[in-house]
């Protein structure tokens, strides 16, 4: 793989023109474009999510476990538009995550570990959107569709919306727990170690919310102290480290099957520069 | 035996899989003329208790509980002729991998909510009408997965940048045509009548057609490719 190594070496920096101009350059020329490109549905989708599910549907942070019937009939009737469009867009979009799965699955296959590790990552994590959030979707949409329906059902609806949001839990700890050990296993330094820790962060988070399967009130009810806003902590800092750590691995990646070239500061880069005869690829 | 002898007896499900695809769906009797969102609970739970109905829900939706995952091997051929394309990551065929996984799963939870509906016909009206909303809203609205799919594709059919590339560039603007088609779905639960209601001109019909032209099409030329596959190995060996 020498050969990729030289061409992402040599190639011209990237023109500064608009945007559409840049992305076309990119397409065009830039050997890492599949990796960048689902960086970026990364970065885009995680921010459109969070629109989404906060701003349009206002469905996060969640309503109280504890309401009853005729309440969550209210609480359908305040947000029914909201709930129905932005469902729409959930339901268009939701698909181009799975770039996002595809990279992660992408970082295992760089590691020095078992292949076992990013397939099982990436079945894990391409199913888990289907209880964890459609599901959750399709119930509220549901709800939202007939104002009429007896409150009761309503009622039904709304706890298996949240309980299916937030009490799917063993596809993400499972799924934490292999990118964790393939972390720890890896002799490429994909990844720093420190990080398989936030990834079992990440996991025991999923035992904090099961109580909420029990819990109608209180720090361990769905939209509780402990149940909800750790865990959002927990996912927010976890999200944006392997966001953060993935750019950097891209930036590193020299497609070779050996240990990942660490990054160069900005001096180390210019005295490389003065010395051509060093290829960019060259693991440190 | 070669290794392309097993696909393409993986491919010649797909015949027998349409069939019984299509046998299923004019079996339903809610589908021809698909069933009305604007249908009180009690039109609701009368469709289900007609026994004229009854046999035909539950036959049809076992058919499809049967054989609804059966495209999921002949997805693994569109994958392996990714795998074949000159890309320099695995990215575009994890993609594939992971909308194999979701999308036919999500078709599985629609199938489930129909039998339900059809299990205890005599139970509430409004629980049918509950259980038969969840079937169709899931059925309609679930095109997250192929609407990716062909973007995917046609992503992956774009940067195939060789001097035969394994589809050629049409099958790339074909799929991101289907992946057109299939948006209004997405939108059923806005409208209770009209071209985009779960019964309606774009959210039934457009994204039915869609999906099974997707699958002839893909079907067609997948095959082809394999097939020049297996005459480029015979020479090879």
């Amino acid at each position: 793989m020498s050969a990729a190594a030289t061409e992402a070496g040599t190639l011209p920096d990237a023109p500064s023109g608009s945007l559409l101009h840049r992305i076309v350059w990119h397409w065009r020329h830039n050997p890492k474009w599949e990796l960048w490109f689902a960086w970026w549905m990364m970065v885009v989708f995680y921010n459109l999510y969070g629109v989404l599910f906060f701003m349009v549907t206002r469905v996060q942070p969640p309503p109280p476990a504890w309401l009853d019937a005729s309440s969550v009939v209210q609480w359908f009737d305040d947000r029914h538009q909201g709930l129905l469009v932005g469902f729409a867009i959930v339901f268009l979009i939701t698909g181009f995550i799975v770039p996002t799965n595809a990279l992660l699955a992408y970082s295992m296959r760089r590691m020095s570990v078992s292949r076992a590790f990013p397939y099982s990552y990436l079945v894990i994590y391409s199913m888990s959107a289907v209880p964890g959030m459609l599901l959750t979707c399709v119930a509220l949409t549901v709800g939202a569709m007939r104002p009429d329906r007896d409150p009761e059902l309503i009622h039904w609806l709304y706890d298996f919306a949240f309980m299916a949001f937030d009490g799917t839990m063993g596809v993400f700890l499972i799924g934490s727990l292999v990118w964790m050990l393939a972390i720890l296993l890896d002799e490429n330094r994909v990844f720093p170690k420190w990080f398989a820790y936030l990834n079992l962060c990440n996991a025991l988070t999923e035992v904090v919310v099961s109580p909420a399967w029990i819990f109608k009130r209180g720090v361990f009810a769905w939209d509780g102290a402990i149940t909800w806003w750790i865990d959002m902590v927990v996912f927010v800092i976890y999200t944006t480290v392997f966001i953060t750590l993935l750019r950097r691995m891209i930036v590193r990646e020299d497609f070779g099957t050996g240990p990942l070239p660490e990054l160069r500061t900005e001096e180390e880069a210019a005295e490389d520069a003065r010395k051509p005869s060093v290829s960019m690829g060259t693991a440190r | 035996m070669r290794r392309t002898d097993g696909e393409l007896i993986l491919l010649w499900t797909l015949p027998a899989l349409g069939v019984i695809w299509i046998s299923a769906f004019l079996i339903f009797p809610g589908f021809v003329h698909p069933m009305s969102p604007t249908m009180s609970a009690e039109e609701v739970a009368a469709f289900y208790r007609d026994p004229k109905n009854l046999p035909r829900i539950r036959y049809s939706m076992i058919l499809f509980n049967w054989f609804g995952v059966g495209m999921i091997p002949l997805l693994t051929l569109l994958v392996l002729q990714i795998r074949r394309m000159a890309h320099r990551t695995p990215i575009f065929s994890y993609c594939l991998l992971g909308c194999m996984a979701a999308g036919p799963t999500l078709f599985l939870i629609a199938d489930l909510f129909w039998l339900l509906a059809a299990f205890r016909p005599e139970r509430d009206p409004a629980l049918i009408q509950l259980f038969n909303d969840l079937a169709w809203v899931t059925f309609t609205s679930q095109v997250p997965y192929l609407i990716a799919q062909s973007v995917i594709l046609a992503l992956a059919i774009y940067l195939d940048r060789q001097s035969r590339p394994v589809f050629e560039p049409w099958v790339a603007h074909f799929n991101l045509l289907i992946a057109a088609a299939l948006v209004p779905a997405a939108f059923v639960g806005l409208a209770m009548g009209g071209a985009m209601a779960w019964d309606g001109l774009l959210s039934f019909w457009v994204k039915n057609v869609a999906i099974g032209l997707w699958v002839v099409v893909m079907g067609i030329v997948l095959g082809r490719a394999i097939h020049r596959q297996r005459a480029e190995e015979g020479v090879a060996a």
